[in-house]
């Protein structure tokens, strides 16, 4: 394997909260090694499945998250055969509290790194508390803003399990960190997440610093703000479009754009100029701001509203996405092949580098490798 | 309180060209573990963090001239880094700049791609006056200027829809909820750069070479959406939004509790998580739910009865009931939930920094935990233009009379009103946040 991190070796004992990070680990040249109990990982019961495969091949979470990467089946009782392998490994991934574990609570090896990743840490009132990704969000403050006034709030892009992955991608930081700290002092030392720390990291909108700040206590607004006009989701044809108006020439095009397609003359009198006046005209600036985004597609308004340099963009979906123009100029999907052989579309290097950095061989089979690694 | 010699990036010195958070969310991480993170400042065209200010500023008309060093961001985004006035649209400033780059191991920036190779600061410029710099950049499309999107304009609450997160929230039966209030790509284009960053460092310890990396916000982000797209390209399923739902088993909801708008999370999927949760629900719930086939294909019935049962509860009381038990559960924090969180205090989340212009801030402190070298905070965020006559001096090695000349001449700029400080209102209450604190509900 090349790469920047060839010869290192990593063993992966979690499932979903840190298999994107071992995903990317595997991308950039390292030998990570996916450790499974004899009736597999839990990553290959999740759905959606692949017709015509068996289980326990046929999950496309699996198939994707475990590219690039071996299996390994240990029996959870053979502490003989689980020490043997973890005494090679230079990083070892977990997602349980020590009392709770088949690994060995004590150091494995003065050099071995390992990276923990917690629902809520390994300290504090809450150290036992289960999680997932919707009570994740639940407890970072942004479940609570999110959604329409008079509906449930709503986590942000549920399916997607964003919780899980930037808890591993902070995992994957930490991670390279104590590998060039071990370069430099030759000791390992452990890396701990809190899922809680991470989505309170990347949600400081409704923070407590913010909140001490401003006193405001944040709600839930749809999918517009009144931060500006227009500001939010607006329909057309196919869908819906995002569109944030705030900067003065940004308004200019954007009313413009509404009188050249409808023939409004009001939208482009200079009182309308100031935000602060549109906010409170929301419901006229909108009413006309509709009157052009139902008359055309999603990727029609994209392309037209950033020609004429306003902030807008596509409320994609899967299909959109894939048949994206740029993305295909691009060359970003790439393939992958299933157990059947079968070929299937997936996303391509998450970055481009100057150089090869990246390599991604299909997700192993259940125990493909175990005979490699246990003698 | 560990010193720098022993963490992971001492010695790493930073130029970050950064706007709002993409850029400057990665810089503050790489200060936090040791680097020398200088962020580089313009009034022409500042960064966003500098025209907020702050909430309790507004009737402070004496204390306007210093509203670009205090709001919560500042230190938010950008805690323990050193701060340069740099006007790189001038002859003058661009070329300290460019002496400055021949100095540092990193370039880390956000601004547009385009924007970026006008200021004449492209990989290919940077490249010319330091050839081993590992140079990341994170335009939101790319910076391949043969690509059709390469000039365009997000803003961060644009990104999310764009990579399918705003058609993915809401409730199945609604429009899309969208994600008004924070941008994920941000955040996850950050990481992205966190990674590529000490992976192109550590590389260069061994090839002696630089690197280019060109974080595409838009491609990095859809690297999220592998089992999506496989199965439409399979099947043609088009997965969309389906509330709080979870695809694999139920129930998984937010439910009602008493008071107004008070909500829990709770996700009891699997099999084992039924069993427990029925003995809690005890008859509240129909019998027939105990078949998973059913649970999964009528959870409308069995959300509207999880509901009832929930709704005579206290959020807080029923969160640690459930927790207790062994389910996956917690309040829907609001704001102020969090500042009670004794969970959250009692792990030093917040963190509590001397600042130049506040006397001292609180900010969140970093979600990455080393046991053996954990990063410090030297300071909140700095104030604009703060370390200008000290990194000139120290690092490029220019005279104080060059200094002074760069200044008058437009191409850099210090700290304005240096003795001008200002007090947060609440400042008497920091201590609150940290460990120790009894009671933080005054308020």
């Amino acid at each position: 394997m090349a790469g920047p991190y060839s010869g290192i070796r990593v063993v992966d004992t979690t499932g979903l909260s840190g298999a994107y990070a071992t995903r990317l680990l595997a991308g950039l040249g390292a030998e990570v090694i996916r450790l499974e109990s004899p009736d597999g990982s839990p990553l290959r019961r999740l759905s959606p499945f692949a017709e015509n495969i068996e289980a326990p091949e046929n999950s496309l979470w699996w198939s994707y998250l475990a590219m690039g990467t071996r299996s390994v089946v240990i029996d959870p009782q053979d502490t003989e055969s689980l020490m043997q392998l973890l005494a090679t490994a230079d990083v070892v991934f977990e997602d349980q509290l020590p009392e709770k574990s088949v690994l060995p609570a004590g150091e494995i090896s003065p050099t071995t790194i390992r990276t923990k990743i917690l629902p809520f840490g390994s300290s504090g009132p809450k150290r036992n508390w289960h999680t997932s990704n919707l009570v994740a969000w639940a407890a970072s403050g942004i479940l609570y803003t999110t959604g329409f006034t008079n509906r449930a709030p709503v986590a942000p892009a549920a399916p997607l399990q964003l919780a899980y992955h930037a808890s591993a991608a902070s995992a994957l930081v930490g991670t390279l960190l104590a590998l060039r700290s071990r370069r430099m002092t030759g000791r390992g030392q452990e890396v701990e997440i809190s899922m809680q720390e991470v989505t309170l990291s990347i949600a400081p909108e409704t923070g407590v610093p913010m909140f001490m700040d401003d006193r405001v206590h944040r709600e839930r607004t749809g999918n517009r703000r009144d931060l500006g006009r227009p500001f939010g989701l607006y329909p057309c044809k196919d869908g819906f479009v995002s569109i944030i108006v705030l900067m003065p020439r940004h308004w200019t095009a954007m009313a413009q754009w509404v009188s050249e397609a409808t023939g409004n003359e009001s939208i482009t009198e200079e009182v309308f100029v100031d935000n602060a006046v549109r906010v409170e005209a929301k419901d006229l600036i909108d009413d006309w701001v509709e009157e052009l985004t139902t008359q055309g597609t999603r990727l029609e308004l994209f392309e037209e509203g950033q020609r004429r340099g306003i902030p807008i963009t596509p409320v994609n979906t899967i299909d959109a996405l894939v048949g994206n123009p740029h993305l295909e100029a691009a060359d970003f999907w790439t393939k992958t092949h299933l157990q059947d052989d079968t070929e299937v579309t997936i996303p391509g290097a998450p970055f481009r580098s100057s150089s090869p950095w990246w390599s991604m061989a299909p997700a192993p089979r259940l125990g493909e490798h175990t005979h490699m690694y246990l003698s | 309180m560990t010193d720098t010699d022993d963490l992971p990036l001492k010695g790493v010195r930073v130029f970050e060209l950064g706007i709002a958070i993409a850029s400057p969310f990665c810089g503050k991480l790489m200060a936090h573990f040791g680097a020398d993170v200088l962020k580089i400042e313009s009034r022409m065209s500042p960064d966003v963090v500098r025209i907020l200010g702050s909430a309790w500023l507004k009737d402070r008309e004496d204390l306007a001239p210093i509203s670009s060093d205090t709001s919560p961001y500042v230190s938010e985004m950008n805690a323990s880094k050193r701060s340069v006035g740099l006007e790189l649209k001038t002859e003058e400033g661009k070329a300290a700049a460019l002496q400055l780059l021949a100095e540092c191991d990193v370039f880390l920036a956000n601004f547009g791609a385009r924007a970026l190779a006008e200021l004449g600061f492209d990989y290919d410029s940077v490249a010319a006056v330091n050839p081993n710099i590992v140079y990341v950049q994170l335009p939101g499309f790319g910076s391949d200027e043969t690509m059709p999107y390469y000039p365009f304009v997000a803003w961060g609450p644009n990104q999310a829809p764009l990579v399918g997160m705003d058609d993915f929230t809401g409730h199945a039966d609604d429009p899309p909820a969208g994600i008004a209030t924070i941008a994920p790509p941000d955040y996850m284009s950050a990481l992205h750069a966190a990674i590529a960053t000490i992976t192109g460092l550590e590389q260069r310890e061994t090839t002696g070479e630089g690197v280019h990396v060109d974080i595409s916000q838009f491609e990095t982000t859809l690297a999220l959406l592998g089992p999506f797209v496989m199965d439409y390209d399979l099947t043609g399923t088009v997965y969309s939004r389906i509330g709080n739902r979870s695809i694999w088993g139920a129930p998984q909801g937010v439910y009602p509790c008493t008071g107004n708008e008070r909500w829990i999370a709770i996700s009891a999927t699997e099999a084992e998580d039924w069993t427990t949760l029925r003995s809690l629900v005890g008859q509240a719930v129909d019998p027939e739910f105990d078949d998973a086939s059913i649970r999964n294909a009528d959870q409308d019935r069995l959300d509207e009865q999880i509901a009832a049962w929930t709704s005579s509860f206290e959020v807080e009381d029923l969160a640690h009931r459930l927790q207790a038990a062994g389910i996956a559960a917690h309040v829907v924090s609001t704001n102020e939930d969090l500042l009670h969180d004794t969970h959250v205090t009692s792990r030093e989340w917040y963190q509590v920094a001397p600042s130049n212009r506040l006397g001292r801030d609180v900010f969140s402190g970093c979600a990455v935990k080393l046991s053996a070298t954990p990063g410090r905070w030297t300071e909140a965020g700095p104030s604009m233009g703060q370390h200008t006559r000290e990194i000139l001096s120290d690092v490029v090695g220019l005279s104080d009379e060059a200094i002074d000349h760069l200044i008058s001449a437009g191409g850099a700029f210090e700290q304005i009103e240096p003795g001008m400080v200002a007090t947060r209102p609440w400042n008497d209450w920091i201590h609150l946040l940290v460990p120790g604190t009894e009671d933080a509900r005054d308020l």
